[in-house]
């Protein structure tokens, strides 16, 4: 299979030293340079592509053509062999290759499957947490106190973790759809800041950005295209609900700074921005303020109190406005500081509550 | 006729018997492949330029394979293993493309 016909072939060889092509070995300064001659590295790139060691061998041959190399029988073995084994290899390496390829598309399913599972589980604990904070609402009222749990209740509204409703306006804005996909559009985290601080301003008492309810350390930014409110990534079209008195709330609104500016984007980009006066709105409870509890101070730094009160301490409390301690109700009073001096992130002011419009659902 | 049969044997006894590749092995065998191939290529070429050698196809087609997969072992080992990685795969990569444009003139003639 391999020389049908070896003398030709030699005589062919040998006849032109370089045959067909200028791409062949050996160089046209003849067979008997092999070894001396060494071209640069590029230039052979291009030119040996073909191993030299078959022009040796041809070149050996066609200097003693019956000599002593392998017979034929033993060279179409080698050859059989030899692409056996390269066949062994690509089809080993194709299986190999298949094989894999269910096993990252599986290992990454899983972790969505997790990401799907841990984010079910999330809802879950939320829905939870808000049930039990009704029970424990409706088993207060039960208990009759009244003064302080009204208190209670104003400061929970003020920090947005109970649901409400009310009449109030609602803003829907929305990138203009101007063809830009890369991903960061016109509308920014600072500019719905803006307009929040502007409907806080306003006088509104409870807002909820993308179905988010905001509490007084509620963060409103962007990572990449998308908006993130308290961490959660919420999607355009967004919706700001704000509760307060719709008149006064639209009137206060459209002559603020974060109006003007949504105003003058509709006009220059075409974004969406639709303002609307509704009668009554739903906002859900926000996520659960995290508890800090009172300590009383160490044996270390015991400077500040005297005595070590190992219940909430007023002194070195560190009051979470919404979540008093259910046993000791009367305890929630001292917060006097509730949500204006809460750290508030960037993202937004604190409402100054007047319960007026709103109760608690 | 041979030598086709058995590269088509090959494949399909790689493909369906499915041998389990060692993980330690799995990095060199992409290197290993392209070195296989440019030998395959080389050998073809060679048949078709009448001057083919089995001994000269066998041990380049071993060395090829050995020597590839040694360098990126030792890439991997300097921590130089993807650039030297790539460097194989240039050079085998402009062998192949050069004896696949001789294979083509010659059964083409163009």
């Amino acid at each position: 299979m391999t020389d049908p016909q070896r003398p030709g072939r030699d005589e062919r060889f040998g006849a032109t030293g370089s045959p067909s092509s200028s791409m062949t070995w050996p160089p046209p300064t003849g067979a008997g340079k092999i070894g001396t001659y060494v071209p640069p590295l590029l230039e052979s790139l291009g030119r040996d592509s073909m191993d030299p060691g078959y022009a040796e061998a041809a070149a050996r041959r066609a200097v003693d053509p019956q000599g002593s190399g392998p017979s034929r029988t033993s060279q179409v073995i080698a050859a059989v062999a030899g692409l056996l084994m390269a066949g062994l290899l690509f089809g080993t390496a194709a299986g190999a290759t298949v094989s894999n390829e269910p096993r990252a598309e599986k290992a990454r399913s899983a972790l969505l499957e997790d990401i799907d599972r841990a984010q079910t589980h999330q809802s879950e604990l939320a829905a939870s947490a808000s049930a039990l904070a009704a029970d424990l609402r409706s088993t207060q009222a039960d208990l009759g106190a009244a003064g302080p749990l009204q208190t209670v209740a104003e400061l929970e509204r003020a920090s947005g973790s109970t649901a409400v409703h009310g009449p109030g306006l609602r803003i829907v804005i929305d990138q203009g759809n101007s063809g830009d996909t890369s991903g960061v559009g016109v509308i920014q985290d600072r500019d719905i800041q803006l307009l929040v601080n502007d409907l806080w301003a306003a006088g509104a008492e409870a807002i909820s950005v993308g179905g988010v309810r905001l509490r007084p350390t509620s963060s409103i930014r962007q990572a990449g295209g998308s908006i993130l409110v308290d961490n959660r990534p919420v999607f355009w079209p967004i919706t700001v609900d704000a509760i307060g008195e719709p008149s006064a709330l639209q009137v206060r609104t459209v002559g603020s700074a974060g109006f003007g500016r949504f105003s003058s984007f509709a006009q220059l980009y075409d974004i969406q921005f639709d303002v609307t006066a509704k009668q009554d709105m739903a906002l859900p409870a926000g996520s659960g303020a995290e508890l800090r509890y009172a300590q009383g101070p160490g044996p270390a730094e015991s400077g500040s109190s005297g005595t070590a009160a190992p219940a909430p301490a007023p002194a070195t409390a560190t009051p979470s406005p919404a979540t008093p301690s259910p046993a000791t109700p009367s305890t929630a009073t001292p917060p006097t500081t509730p949500a204006g001096s809460s750290p508030a992130s960037s993202g937004s002011t604190s409402p100054v509550p007047t319960a007026t419009a709103t109760s608690t659902s | 006729m041979y030598a086709v049969l058995a590269l088509v044997v090959g494949v399909v006894v790689g493909l369906f018997v499915h041998p389990t590749v060692p993980d330690w092995l799995a990095p060199y065998l992409p290197i290993a492949v392209i070195a296989a191939l440019d030998a395959v290529f080389g050998g073809l070429r060679a048949r078709l330029d009448h001057i083919f050698d089995a001994k000269v196809f066998v041990i380049s087609f071993v060395a090829n394979v050995l020597v590839a997969a040694f360098i990126v072992f030792l890439g991997d080992q300097l921590g130089v293993g993807a650039q030297l990685s790539t460097a194989v795969v240039v050079v085998l990569g402009i062998r192949i493309f050069g004896n696949a444009a001789a294979i083509r003139r010659h059964i083409f003639k163009a």
